[in-house]
């Protein structure tokens, strides 16, 4: 219905404009841009296409245009249908993106307007006007020949840049850096010590033996404690730590399996 | 937390991206640029512009493609598809025309109804017009001695075949009509020639009796007004366009030449007199004369001097002729000897000098057109240069030497460029009508398979016995392998593959059917070159369907029913079977044995039933899909037949390897949902006026699974499609059907689930069998639509060894000449949809769906290679996981391989060898600077502690 109703305004658009001047020319051109600063570096493959659905009135559903030496796509003669027509205008580049646009064509062949389009939106979402067929002055001055710009939006990066092996880079790494402190530790620890006071070193000694650090890595060495019995395999497979087992008469009765209880909780380190 | 940290490093370990790298473009891949065979009148040498020194090639090929060519190496500098912008023509035999004028940087193409106007430098484009409802028959650029015109653009005059012969003059800039001339005679317009002064128009007369006479209009050419009339009878001996040999161009004293049908008298006019000069051939042998061509320069400087070639059945000679430009008289100047074998002629011109380049097979000789002399003489190498249609040749003289160069369009469809005798390149542009093509398998490890097979069915103690003894065989290759191994080891670290991979079937030949009969094995190992081809069929339409490849040979089967089998290593024709029925397409019934190959009649049902289990879905000509089992070809299992109005146009199933890594999807809270594996799934795409419909079939049953229905679609625009896995997708061009629609290009895809609910298996459950005829239950589908930017004229998917890899969508860009793979991650139909993703969903990797798909640059496995007419991409898997070969033909020829999950199983280039012998340095000396540090600490703890 929607449609029904676009095109009949569509259609007396082109009723008020039909005694106009039949089929104009479009010409795109392509500004140079910062993406593109030069628009005559282009492959000569670069086309323009205007496409819209083919039905028995309207046979020829794709017009083509080479990129010109001036870097511009020319659209000689737009065709005549029974019915106005709408068309999508893209520019095919495999390196640039450009932005598409709507054109819209009298069932003359002369050009309606032509609009920015989005895709993947309505199609009557349009965007910014870059031409419309003057309706007011009905009569006879219809632009024959209509010129716009094209939006280069980017450039495909096609290649991987390769990481380049530099010094700097390996410094940067955090395992490197670790090593280099251990390597500080190492080299450094005992002249520090030396340089100590008897006293403060005695202390310290008797401090580094006491030290939680040191005790949890004793009780990681013989197996005990909690930290080193982590089921690296039970956690993969989405399984709750197991209990210990004198805890396990406790939690009988809540969690039965791992699979139910929740995904969250169980990822603490 | 450490945990957390750890997940987050490694996730930064795996690289995001998967695009190719600068220094492996040539490594990986390689690409055949081809243009087509040559036309004869439509290829020359041209200095692009007036400036440069150096000529290129051009080309208007039999398949439309307009190409210039490096005639130093061979390489493509730009090309055009004419048919493109051509309407559809009429008569489809309607051939293109190319002419050019030197120091213009100019082109003008005709094909059909569609006369363009290039820039010879870059291809790029200087005006195009249509006319509709005629075709062009001839066209020549206008050399005009006044100086009316300007001087960088010179003016075609074309002549229109159709209703009525019509000729225009076109504007060199604009392509405009600046007149035209209306001939209503009714006769058959030929021809056009042009002097300094005045444009011929040549047509033909119906005689009253029989034949035509040949009638010679002389316009002028800025006004287009009829002067002179002038018509030969030459009834006696015309009787078709084709009797009129030549008219020539641009000379300055063109001419007419027409033989009559028996060949015994060559009759020629100087355009303009009324005086017809007849020369009897000079034909001692007792072979009559099968075609009789006229060369002559094209230049308007040139001497007015022209070749005939006589040729035999087995001999071949020609004869130079002068014309005096004041007395308008044509005399026999001197004769070429008459050779065995064929021979091809060329002209060339410098200044006023006319060149004759005769090329045959086993020697290029040049002649000037004024003296018999033979100025130069190049023997060819061994062996014998193949047949030759026609050749061009650029000759340079330098005081009495001439050097020349010549590009010869073979009969095999090759262009082989030819420089004082020495091949210089050889141009496979047969290879652009490439139908089938499949990976040679190597028959290398056949013998170690054998042995492995008798291994497996002896007992145990003779199994042992016999591999002892292999291996014990296998130690008298150890001194080669010993003596080879330093070798081995210092190229390793000098070469640029870090690994080399050649024993993991990357780089696997693959053979080539084209349409001229003949077979292709390109090397994947040198840049896709042409190992050995042959002739396979002597037909110039070989409809081939299918290649099946055995270890060691190839069956090639065409569509009349033949088949070919080939010797892969060195294209041996090992066995020929006569065509019996025609065929629509082959299958191949994969038995307890040998593979067994059917053919499909074009009603749909196959010739011959096999014994075994399995079934054929075939398509018949009148729309239909059929089922059939095996052993039965009279009567189809079921068959299918879609709604009135709507026609099927393609069937796809899943590729015949299609290995499944995992039976369901992790989701991100742990919970599986499991995949609808059905190996059996066909997917039919049908079409209505402005609708597609996809229906996904049971192959078994020939039961619907699922139908999806798109409205306002071009049925006339590519409607691809692609089945793998549990996944389906496909691609077509959509209208704006209601407002809220949008129009463009779609890609839809589609997942197939057991069920809805994750850990659920759905009706069936873990059962071990299902049957496809009763209680099959149906897939839950999962759908998702993209907006593409381009058309998608043909899908594949990657195919890995054992399918853990990700999948890629290969897709087939006709509009930018491009091939992508899309990754599957991207085509996720789960992709949350307007919200941002929860945490479980980006654990599983999904994103926020986006309606608009834009093909990244690093999608592009074809990168800035311009890969042309592109029907079909094969994709074969590697005995490495992560690598996948691609090998693409139709038009041109592309080849790569593909890492879709990154190379993860080979040490890239990236990994620097020397760098690890560094660290290796490094970190000995460490431990030898430390070592003795440490030792003296050990001692000194001991001797501390207990004192």
């Amino acid at each position: 219905m929607h449609l029904s109703v676009f095109s009949l305004g569509l259609f007396l658009v082109a009723l008020l404009s039909t005694p106009a001047l039949a089929t104009s020319a479009l010409t795109i051109t392509i500004p140079p841009s910062n993406v593109l600063p030069n628009p005559n570096v282009l492959p000569a493959g670069t086309h323009a296409t205007l496409t819209t659905l083919t039905t028995t009135e309207n046979n020829q559903h794709i017009l083509t245009a080479p990129l010109t030496r001036s870097a511009t796509f020319l659209f000689h003669h737009l065709p005549a249908s029974t019915k106005p027509e709408s068309y999508l205008l893209d520019i095919r580049s495999p390196e640039y993106v450009f932005a598409p646009l709507r054109v819209d064509v009298a069932a003359d062949g002369s050009l309606l307007g032509i609009w920015e389009t989005f895709r993947g939106n309505p199609w009557d979402n349009r965007g910014a006007e870059k031409f419309v067929a003057d309706t007011t002055t009905t009569t006879t001055t219809v632009a024959s020949d209509v010129t716009v710009d094209a939006k280069v939006l980017a450039r495909r990066g096609f290649y991987e840049e390769r990481s380049k092996f530099s010094p700097m880079a390996l410094f940067k790494n955090p395992m490197i850096l670790m090593a280099l402190v251990a390597l500080g530790f190492t080299f450094g620890m005992p002249k520090l010590m030396e340089n100590m006071d008897p006293e403060m070193r005695a202390e310290f000694e008797k401090q580094s033996r006491s030290s939680p650090i040191s005790g949890a890595t004793r009780s990681a060495m013989t197996g005990g404690g909690t930290p080193g019995n982590f089921d690296l395999a039970g956690w993969m497979a989405g399984a709750t730590p197991r209990p210990a087992p004198g805890a396990e008469a406790a939690t009988s009765g809540g969690v039965a399996t791992g699979r139910e209880s929740g995904g969250a909780s169980r990822r603490r380190g | 937390m450490w945990l957390q940290a750890t997940l987050l490093l490694l996730a930064s370990c795996v690289p995001s991206s998967l695009a190719i790298y600068r220094d492996e473009v040539n490594h990986i891949d390689y690409h055949h640029a081809l243009l087509g065979l040559p036309a004869s009148q439509s290829t020359f040498f041209l200095k692009p512009s007036a400036a440069s020194n150096a000529s290129l090639l051009y080309t208007l090929s039999e398949k439309s493609l307009l190409g210039a060519v490096n005639p130093k190496d061979g390489s493509l500098v730009w090309r055009q598809n004419l048919s493109r912008s051509a309407l559809p023509v009429a008569h489809p035999s309607a051939h293109g025309l190319l002419r050019a004028s030197e120091g213009t940087n100019a082109l003008v193409s005709a094909l059909g109804d569609y006369v363009s106007s290039w820039s010879a430098l870059d291809g790029k484009l200087i005006w195009e017009n249509w006319f509709e409802g005629e075709a062009v028959a001839d066209l020549e650029l206008l050399e005009l001695e006044d100086v009316s015109a300007a001087p960088a653009t010179k003016d075609t005059v074309a002549l229109f075949g159709g209703k009525a012969g019509v000729v225009r003059r076109l504007d060199g800039d604009s392509g405009k009509t600046k007149w035209e001339y209306l001939d209503e005679s009714g006769d058959i317009p030929i021809q056009l020639s042009s002097s300094a002064t005045e444009v011929f128009y040549v047509s033909l007369q119906p005689s009253a009796r029989k034949g035509y006479r040949i009638k010679v209009v002389t316009l002028d050419p800025l006004t287009g007004r009829q002067t002179q009339q002038q018509i030969l009878s030459s009834e006696g001996d015309v009787f078709s366009a084709d009797s009129v040999l030549f008219v020539g161009a641009n000379t300055a004293s063109p001419i007419i030449v027409w033989a009559d049908q028996s060949h015994k008298t060559l009759k020629v006019n100087v355009i303009g007199t009324k005086q017809v000069h007849a020369f009897d051939t000079d034909n001692s042998s007792g072979e009559s004369i099968s075609s009789i061509t006229v060369h002559a320069p094209k230049k308007l400087e040139s001497l007015p001097h022209f070749l005939v070639h006589y040729e035999t059945e087995s001999t071949t000679w020609a004869e130079v002729y002068h014309v005096d430009l004041t007395s308008a008289l044509v005399s026999k100047a001197y004769e070429l000897p008459r050779l065995q074998g064929w021979s091809v002629f060329s002209t060339s011109s410098k200044d006023a000098n006319v060149y004759f380049t005769r090329i045959t097979q086993s020697e290029t000789t040049v002649v000037s057109s004024a003296s018999h002399g033979v100025l130069g003489r190049w023997p060819h190498q061994a062996p014998p240069m193949e047949q030759a249609l026609h050749s061009v040749s650029e000759v340079v003289a330098k005081g009495d030497t001439v050097a020349v160069r010549s590009a010869a369009a073979l009969a095999s469809g090759d262009w082989e460029l030819i420089r004082n005798g020495q091949t210089e390149w050889t141009r496979y542009e047969a290879l652009a009508g490439a139908l089938a093509a499949a990976w040679v398998e190597e028959d290398a490890q056949e013998d170690l398979a054998h042995q492995l097979e008798v291994e497996g069915h002896e007992s145990l103690y003779g199994a042992y016995m016999h591999r002892v003894k292999r291996h014990a065989r296998d130690l008298q290759h150890l001194p080669e392998w010993l003596k080879g191994l330093p070798k081995r080891i210092f190229t390793s670290i000098l070469t640029d593959e870090v690994s080399n991979l050649d024993g993991f079937g990357i780089v696997r030949p693959v053979i080539v059917a084209t349409e001229n009969g003949r077979v292709y094995a390109l090397d994947a190992g040198k840049h896709g070159a042409v190992s050995w081809k042959v002739k396979a069929a002597d037909t110039e339409s070989w409809n081939v369907k299918a290649i099946l490849t055995q270890p060691g040979s190839a069956t090639i089967h065409a569509d009349d029913g033949s088949s070919v089998t080939l010797d892969v290593s060195s294209g041996e024709i090992l066995e020929r079977t006569p065509g019996t029925t025609k065929i629509r397409s082959v299958a191949v019934a994969y038995g307890d044995t040998a593979p067994v190959t059917v053919g499909i009649k074009e009603d749909g049902a196959p010739l011959k039933s096999v014994d075994g289990q399995g079934f054929f879905v075939t398509l018949s000509d009148d729309g239909r899909v059929l089922g059939w089992a095996a052993r039965d070809n009279q009567t189809p299992a079921w068959q299918f037949l879609p709604p009135p109005g709507e026609k099927i146009i393609h069937a796809t199933a899943r590729p015949s390897h299609d290995p499944v890594a995992s039976i369901g999807k992790v989701l991100g809270n742990r919970s599986v949902l499991y995949k609808y594996l059905n190996p059996n799934l066909a997917l039919i795409t049908a079409v209505g006026e402005s609708s597609a419909t996809f229906y996904l079939l049971d192959a078994i049953s020939g039961r619907i699974l699922h139908t999806s229905t798109h409205q306002g679609v071009d049925p006339t625009q590519p409607i691809s499609s692609a089945i793998s896995e549990n996944w389906f997708a496909y691609s077509f061009w959509a209208d704006a059907v209601d407002s809220s629609s949008a129009k463009g290009y779609q890609l839809v895809i589609s997942e197939l689930y057991e069920s809805p609910i994750p850990n659920d298996r759905g009706p069936l459950d873990s059962a071990s069998n299902y049957s496809s005829i009763t209680n099959l239950p149906l897939p839950h589908v999962i759908s998702q639509a993209f907006m593409i930017p381009e058309p998608i004229s043909h899908m594949a998917v990657t195919q890995t060894r054992q399918g853990i890899t990700v999948r890629q969508l290969l897709c087939t860009l006709p509009s930018s000449n491009s091939i992508i793979g899309i990754p599957r991650p991207v085509l996720d139909p789960r992709r949350p949809i307007g919200r941002d993703p929860t945490t479980t969903e980006a654990e599983e990797g999904l994103f926020k769906y986006n309606p608009f798909l834009e093909f990244e640059g690093k999608w592009y496995h074809s990168h800035s290679r311009d890969v042309a007419g592109i029907k079909t991409v094969l994709s074969t898997p590697t005995l490495l996981e992560s690598t996948s070969l691609i090998f693409a033909f139709g038009g041109d020829i592309f080849s790569t391989r593909v890492t879709p999950s990154q190379a993860f199983d080979v040490l890239g280039k990236g990994f620097s060898k020397l760098q690890l012998v560094m660290t290796i340095v490094a970190l000995t000396a460490g431990v030898i600077i430390l070592a003795p540090m440490v030792r003296r600490k050990q001692i000194n703890a001991i001797w501390k502690a207990s004192s």
